[in-house]
């Protein structure tokens, strides 16, 4: 067999994550999940939701980067990643300025 | 690592399947098929969020206090629940990964018995949401109307969802301190949020319960011995992706349908 040029498919992997980087994975979210729980008991007006859904883009990023191993991961995932972000917000762009602009118009 | 396809015998499937390179191409391949059908769920689950969004901007003294109905220590307990489940499944990878067999099937096991403990808390929710009256329905009631000063009009129309969440406000320590703010609240724009309550919570749990099936699967392969070749243990390691995924809507749903509210410590049960 001739040998054949590695494909992005074929990049070096060193497996999944230790039992002890996942305990320290689990112990970060924990940690983050116990501050989320304790700011929706505050009365924080309108800063609430930007602090709560702060704290829950940190951990998305933690379980994404660290438990779903996108550290190791090739650049097609995390292309794939992006372009699920970019399309995320595509979305909420287009739908919002839509929406929250209705008022301004006499329909 | 194999470089080469192996041959399949009889009942002993080939681990690296004819049209791959390797190995690597193959586990690689893999885990990119599951990201790709992530992506498609992070569309699906977006498009609920930012209808969510919308109405949530047009109506927030309304999805506050309706957020304020729920449960919160059902909804930390679920939390925690499934954070230990998501690492409870890291474990699982690693010990298939490592072809510790044993080690494969309880961690397994103990995913599938925090995410039926998820599922179980979710059901008491529900079942104490109904009892409450907390459900988005449009019937009405016919009631005496005893502040009107007509002597004809004596009867008015009201809405039986919008009786029920009033009654479970006023009992809120936030709402005994303010009953002024509960005035401001429109129960018919509240049962909007219920909706996407229901709506959210819902997928998520078709999500838990698919999951949960795949979980029972892997442990049927894992005490057939399929996972015994190593090498297999990027099977395990793609449902772990969907897995940490289902976390990961759970954390939008946190903040979004159960905090948003104005809880107190007061008022924790089951």
């Amino acid at each position: 067999m001739s040998a054949q040029k590695p494909t992005v498919f074929e990049h070096e992997h060193a497996g999944p994550p230790s039992a002890a980087a996942a305990t320290m994975i689990f112990l970060a979210l924990a940690g983050l999940t116990a501050m989320a729980l304790m700011i929706g008991f505050l009365e924080l007006g309108a800063l609430k939701v930007w602090v709560s859904l702060g704290i829950a883009v940190v951990q998305t990023a933690v379980v994404g980067v660290f438990s779903m191993d996108l550290k190791q991961s090739d650049k097609l995932t995390w292309l794939v990643v992006a372009a699920s972000i970019f399309w995320t917000f595509l979305l909420f762009l287009f739908t919002l300025t839509d929406f929250l602009t209705r008022h301004y118009f006499a329909f | 690592m194999a470089t080469s396809t192996a041959h399949a015998t009889e009942g002993n499937p080939p681990i690296v399947a004819h049209h791959f390179n390797n190995l690597r191409q193959q586990q690689s391949s893999v885990r990119f098929g599951m990201w790709l059908f992530l992506v498609t769920e992070v569309l699906f689950f977006a498009g609920v969020i930012c209808a969510y969004t919308c109405y949530r901007i047009w109506y927030p003294i309304e999805f506050e206090a309706a957020s304020t109905a729920l449960n919160p220590l059902i909804a930390g307990i679920n939390s925690f629940l499934l954070l230990t489940s998501s690492f409870t499944m890291s474990l699982a990878i690693r010990a298939a990964y490592n072809g510790n067999q044993p080690g494969l099937k309880m961690w397994l096991a103990v995913t599938i018995l925090l995410g039926t403990a998820f599922l179980g808390f979710k059901a008491r929710e529900y079942y104490v949401d109904f009892e409450e009256g907390l459900v988005p329905s449009t019937k009405t009631a016919i009631v005496s109307d005893h502040d009107s000063y007509s002597v004809l009009d004596q009867h008015k129309t009201v809405s039986l969802f919008g009786q029920k969440l009033e009654h479970a406000l006023k009992e809120k320590k936030y709402y005994k301190e303010h009953p002024e703010k509960l005035k401001e609240v429109d129960f018919d724009r509240a049962r909007l949020f219920f909706v996407f309550y229901y709506s959210m919570t819902g997928l998520h749990v078709v999500h838990m319960i698919a999951g949960i099936g795949l979980l029972v699967w892997q442990l049927v392969l894992a005490n057939l011995g399929f996972f015994r070749p190593q090498e297999r243990y990027v099977y395990v390691e793609v449902l772990g992706l969907y897995w940490h995924f289902v976390e990961v809507v759970w954390i939008f749903l946190l903040p979004l349908l159960y905090m948003a509210g104005h809880h107190s410590a007061d008022h924790l049960h089951l």
